[in-house]
C-alpha cells in the first residue's frame, strides 16, 4: 500500500537523538520518521546503532539529547510505561514467553480476562485468539506449550501477543533471523498485514531481499548515524546500493574466495546412520576443499555433522582420515583425532561467557597443546597473541571476559580456539551467524588460510552469498538425506533451493 | 574468573571490589570492636580466631572450589564428622595414630567418590543427592557411635594444642595448606581450569573434549579430602566427636562463600574471596563473644548479617540488570 507522505503527518518522529556510552556515542543525532501504516526497515552493521534507538523508542534507554514527538506531545524522553501507553510495542530477537504455558496463556499473561470475582475466562482469551489467527491467516494449535512449537512458530506467538495489546507502532527486531525461506515469507506476510490495518512497522532485518521486498522505505545508519533513506514504492532498491552504504565501501556481496589446488581425498565418512531407519550418509572432503552443507534449517544437516565430530551419538557409520579408520565416540575423541568442530550457537556451545579470551581459547588446546599437569599462567598469554592479533579481535586485552564483547569478536574467539588446537578438519556450522560484514570476511581470510595449509573444511551454511562464494563442492540435504551434489560451477542458488525443496524430485 | 584475572583487570564490575569491600567490612568491624574492647584486637585474640575457622575455612575451600565447578555438597558437615568418628574408633581400638588418620581420609575420599559418582552419572541435582547422602554418612556415624561422644583420650594434642613459639598453632598449617592446595589447584592447574570451565557452561566444555563426568567425579573426591583433612583439625581442636557435631558445617561453609563472591550459577569465584567470607564469620562471631552478646542473641544477630552480607554481594548483579 502507498502513504501518503504529503499530507500526513508521522505517527512518531525522533529528531536528532543522541545517546552516549561513559563518553563513547552510540547515537549522534539520528532522525527517523514512521508514518502511519507504513513499514519502514532499519538496516544496518551489527553494532551501528539499530538496537540502541529502539531501546530509546522502548523506554529503556534516556537519550541525552533529541527530542521524540508522538501526535503533537514533545518528549526529551521515555520510559517503558509511557512508551506502552503511546502505543508503541516491540517483538523482541530474544524469546520472552513462558516456555510451558500454552499459546493462549502468552498472549494473554499480565492482562487476563475474567469473569466475575476474578476467575480466568479462559473460553473469551481462546475465542479472541483464535478469530485473530484466522484473520492474520495463522495456524497454529494453541492448546500446545511454548516448549513443543517450532521456532517460527514461536515467532508468530511473540507477534500475536504484541499485536494484543493494539499498538500504534509495532517494532520487529530481525524477526526472521532463524527461519528457513518458506517460513521467513509467511512472517513478511503477515507484516505486509498487519501494516494494512494501519499499525505503523519499524522492521530491523540482515536480510536485505526481505527488506526491499515489503519496506516502504528503508533508512540504513552506519556509526549511530543515518546514511540514507530511501523510498522503495517500487519495491526496486538494489542491494548493491544499501550494502554500499551500511559498510561505507563497496563490498562485493560475493567474497572473491582465493583459489589454490584441491588434492586428494583427505576426509570420509561411509554409512553413517543416525538411528536405525534414518538414510545412510556418504561423503567425503579432499585435501584444501571447503565442502558446503547445504539445506533448509531443520533439514537435518547440523545432527549429520554432530554425529561426525562425536557431539552426538551415530548409530553407525566409519568415518576416515587420511585413508585411516577412526575411533569416535565423544567429542575428545573427534579432537584427538584431529577434527574441529566449531558448533552453531556461540552462547550456549561455543563460549563460556564469564570466561576470558584467553580461558576460551586455550580450552581445547589444554588437551594437546599445553603439556603436564600445571599451567604456566606467565607463558600463557603469549602462546595465543599470535591467534588473537591474526584474527584481530577487539578486546583491551585477553584477561577480558568474553560476554562484553561484539558477536563477531566472540565467534572470532571461538575459531581462536580451534586455531590454537591445530586441528586437520575444520567443521563449521553457520560461522557468520548474526555478525557483521567485516567480521565475516575475516572469517573467510581464516578459512581460506586453514585449506591453503592443507587442511579441509565442511561448513555448514544458510547465507547463501557465503555457500556460493565460499564453496568448491555443495552437499544439499533434505530430511536427513543427501539430495544433491554440486560441483564449483554448478553452484547456484537456483540449483541448491531446488533441492533443498526437493522440487526436482517430485 | 581467576584470581590473576581480577588483579589485572581494570575496569567492569568484578571480585575485586566485592573483595576489597569485604576486607574493608573486617577491618571496620576489628576498629570499632577495639575500641568498645581493646582485648579484641591482642594477638593472642586474633590467633584464637583463626583457630575458631580452621575447620570451617578448610571446608569452605571444599565449598568453593565445588560451587565454582558448578556443584554444590551438603553433605560435607556430616562426611568430615563420619571421618572423625572412624579415626577415633579405630584410635580407642589400639590402631596406630597415623594408620587411623589414614583410613579416616580414605573413608573421606570414598564417601566424595560415592556422591561425585551418583551426582556425574545420575545427572540429578547436586543438592538433593547431597542432602540425601548427608542423611547416610550421619547414619553410619551414630551406628559407629552408637550415639555416644567418642574422646580421642588427647592422642591429637600435637596437632590440637602444640605452638610454635608459644604463639602460632600448628592446626593453623593444615587451614593455610588447603588454602594454598585449593588455590594452586584452582588457578594453576589444567585440572583447575578445566573447573571452571565446566561450571562456566557445561556443553561447551564437552564439546571442548572435558571428560565432564570424570572431572565432575574427582572435584567431590578432592572435597572428600578437604573434609578428611578438616576432620583431623576438628577432632584435635575439641579432642572428641559425636555423630550431630557437623550439622551446620556446610550451611556456614556455603554462606562463606556466596559472601566471598562465589556464586551458585558457578564458573567464578576466587579463593581469596572464599577466605575473606570465612574470615568475615569468624571476626563477626568472635566479636560478639567478646562483647558478651547473649548466646541467643548471637544466632539472631549472624542471621540478620548473613542476609545482609549476601543481599549486599549480590547488588552488582542487580545493578547490572
Amino acid at each position: 500500500m502507498s502513504i501518503d507522505y504529503e499530507n500526513n503527518k508521522p505517527v512518531i518522529e525522533m529528531k536528532d537523538i543522541i545517546k552516549e556510552f561513559s563518553g563513547v556515542r552510540a547515537l549522534s543525532g539520528i532522525t527517523f520518521d514512521l508514518y502511519k501504516g507504513e513499514i519502514h526497515c532499519l538496516v544496518g552493521e551489527n553494532g551501528a546503532g539499530k538496537s540502541t534507538l529502539m531501546k530509546v523508542l522502548s523506554g529503556a534507554y534516556k537519550p541525552d539529547g533529541g527530542s521524540i514527538v508522538v501526535g503533537e506531545k514533545n518528549y526529551k524522553t521515555l520510559d517503558p510505561n509511557l512508551s506502552q501507553e503511546l502505543g508503541i510495542n516491540i517483538v523482541y530477537q530474544e524469546n520472552d514467553l513462558v516456555p510451558t504455558m500454552n499459546v493462549v496463556e502468552n498472549i494473554f499473561v499480565g492482562s487476563e480476562k475474567t469473569k466475575k470475582f476474578g476467575f480466568i475466562d479462559s473460553r473469551a482469551m481462546f475465542e479472541e485468539t483464535e478469530a485473530e489467527m484466522k484473520d492474520l491467516g495463522i495456524d497454529i494449535d494453541l492448546n500446545k506449550t511454548i516448549e513443543n512449537l517450532s521456532v517460527a512458530e514461536q515467532q508468530f506467538v511473540k507477534i500475536l501477543k504484541a499485536i494484543s495489546t493494539h499498538p500504534k507502532i509495532l517494532i520487529m527486531d530481525e524477526p526472521t533471523s532463524m527461519f528457513n525461506v518458506e517460513d521467513a515469507g509467511k512472517v513478511l506476510t503477515l507484516a505486509q498485514t498487519i501494516a494494512a490495518r494501519g499499525i505503523s512497522i519499524i522492521y530491523i532485518s540482515h536480510f536485505l531481499n526481505e527488506v526491499v521486498q515489503i519496506a516502504d522505505r528503508i533508512t540504513v545508519i552506519r556509526d549511530g548515524a543515518v546514511v540514507s533513506t530511501y523510498s522503495n514504492e517500487k519495491k526496486d532498491i538494489p542491494l548493491d546500493t544499501i550494502t554500499r552504504d551500511m559498510v561505507g565501501r563497496p563490498v562485493d556481496m560475493f567474497y572473491t574466495k582465493e583459489e589454490h589446488e584441491i588434492g586428494e581425498v583427505m576426509f570420509e565418512v561411509k554409512g553413517l546412520r543416525l538411528a536405525k531407519d534414518s538414510p545412510e550418509i556418504n561423503f567425503n572432503v579432499r585435501k584444501g576443499e571447503i565442502l558446503g552443507f547445504s539445506g533448509m534449517v531443520g533439514s537435518g544437516r547440523t545432527e549429520i555433522i554432530r554425529a561426525v565430530s562425536g557431539a552426538d551419538r551415530r548409530y553407525s557409520g566409519d568415518i576416515y582420515l587420511n585413508g585411516k579408520k577412526l575411533d569416535i565416540h565423544n567429542p575428545a575423541d573427534g579432537i584427538d583425532a584431529g577434527i574441529a568442530h566449531i558448533t552453531e550457537d556461540r552462547q550456549k556451545l561455543g563460549l563460556m561467557l564469564g570466561g576470558s579470551v584467553l580461558e576460551n581459547t586455550t580450552i581445547v588446546g589444554l588437551r594437546n597443546k599445553i603439556k603436564g599437569f600445571f599451567i604456566n599462567v606467565k607463558k600463557e598469554p603469549p602462546l595465543i597473541e599470535d591467534i588473537i592479533k591474526d584474527l584481530n579481535v577487539k578486546t583491551p586485552s585477553v584477561m577480558q571476559e568474553v560476554k562484553y564483547l561484539s558477536g563477531g569478536n566472540q565467534q572470532k574467539v571461538v575459531l581462536g580456539k580451534w586455531l590454537f588446537a591445530d586441528q586437520e578438519v575444520y567443521i563449521f556450522d553457520e560461522p557468520t551467524r548474526g555478525i557483521d560484514v567485516n567480521a565475516k570476511v575475516e572469517f573467510y581470510k581464516q578459512m581460506s588460510n586453514l585449506t591453503k595449509q592443507g587442511k579441509c573444511i565442511i561448513m555448514i551454511s544458510s547465507d547463501m552469498p557465503e555457500l556460493i562464494s565460499m564453496s568448491d563442492r555443495v552437499l544439499v540435504v533434505r530430511n536427513g538425506e543427501i539430495t544433491g551434489e554440486l560441483q564449483k560451477e554448478q553452484i547456484t542458488e537456483e540449483e541448491i533451493i531446488k533441492r533443498a525443496l526437493g522440487v526436482n524430485k517430485s | 574468573m581467576s584470581e590473576e584475572r581480577a588483579l589485572k583487570k581494570k575496569s567492569g564490575l568484578n571480585f575485586k571490589d566485592q573483595r576489597i569491600l569485604l576486607a574493608f567490612v573486617i577491618i571496620g568491624i576489628v576498629i570499632v570492636v577495639s575500641i568498645i574492647n581493646p582485648k579484641f584486637i591482642e594477638l593472642k585474640n586474633i590467633i584464637q580466631i583463626f583457630q575458631q575457622i580452621s575447620v570451617m575455612g578448610i571446608l569452605t575451600m571444599a565449598m568453593a572450589l565445588l560451587l565454582i565447578s558448578g556443584g554444590i555438597d551438603l553433605s560435607i558437615g556430616n562426611l568430615m564428622v563420619l571421618s572423625a568418628i572412624c579415626m577415633s574408633t579405630l584410635i580407642a581400638g589400639g590402631v596406630a595414630l597415623p594408620l587411623a588418620i589414614l583410613v579416616g581420609i580414605i573413608v573421606a575420599l570414598a564417601c566424595g567418590a560415592l556422591n561425585g559418582f551418583i551426582i556425574a552419572k545420575s545427572k540429578c541435582v547436586p543438592l538433593i543427592i547431597s542432602l540425601g547422602t548427608s542423611q547416610i554418612f550421619y547414619g553410619i556415624s551414630l551406628t559407629i557411635s552408637g550415639g555416644r561422644i567418642m574422646s580421642f583420650n588427647g592422642t591429637l594434642d600435637a596437632i590440637g594444642s602444640t605452638k610454635i613459639a608459644d604463639v602460632f598453632p600448628v592446626m593453623l598449617f593444615f587451614l593455610i595448606a588447603m588454602i594454598f592446595v585449593a588455590y594452586v589447584l584452582l588457578n594453576r592447574t589444567k585440572y583447575g581450569r578445566r573447573l571452571v570451565a565446566i561450571g562456566g557452561n557445561e556443553k561447551n566444555a564437552y564439546l571442548s573434549g572435558i571428560n565432564v563426568d570424570m572431572h565432575k567425579i574427582g572435584i567431590y573426591i578432592i572435597s572428600g579430602l578437604f573434609c578428611g583433612v578438616a576432620a583431623i583439625v576438628f577432632s584435635a581442636r575439641l579432642d572428641s566427636v559425636s555423630a550431630s557435631a557437623g550439622s551446620g558445617y556446610e550451611l556456614n561453609a556455603l554462606t562463606a562463600a556466596i559472601i566471598g563472591g562465589i556464586t551458585f550459577e558457578g564458573g567464578r569465584g576466587t579463593i581469596s574471596g572464599a577466605f575473606l567470607g570465612c574470615l568475615f564469620m569468624g571476626v563477626v562471631t568472635n566479636a560478639m563473644n567478646i562483647l558478651r552478646v547473649e548466646s541467643y542473641t548471637q544466632t539472631i544477630v549472624t542471621g540478620i548479617i548473613i542476609v545482609i552480607a549476601v543481599v549486599l554481594s549480590n547488588i552488582n548483579n542487580l545493578r547490572k540488570n
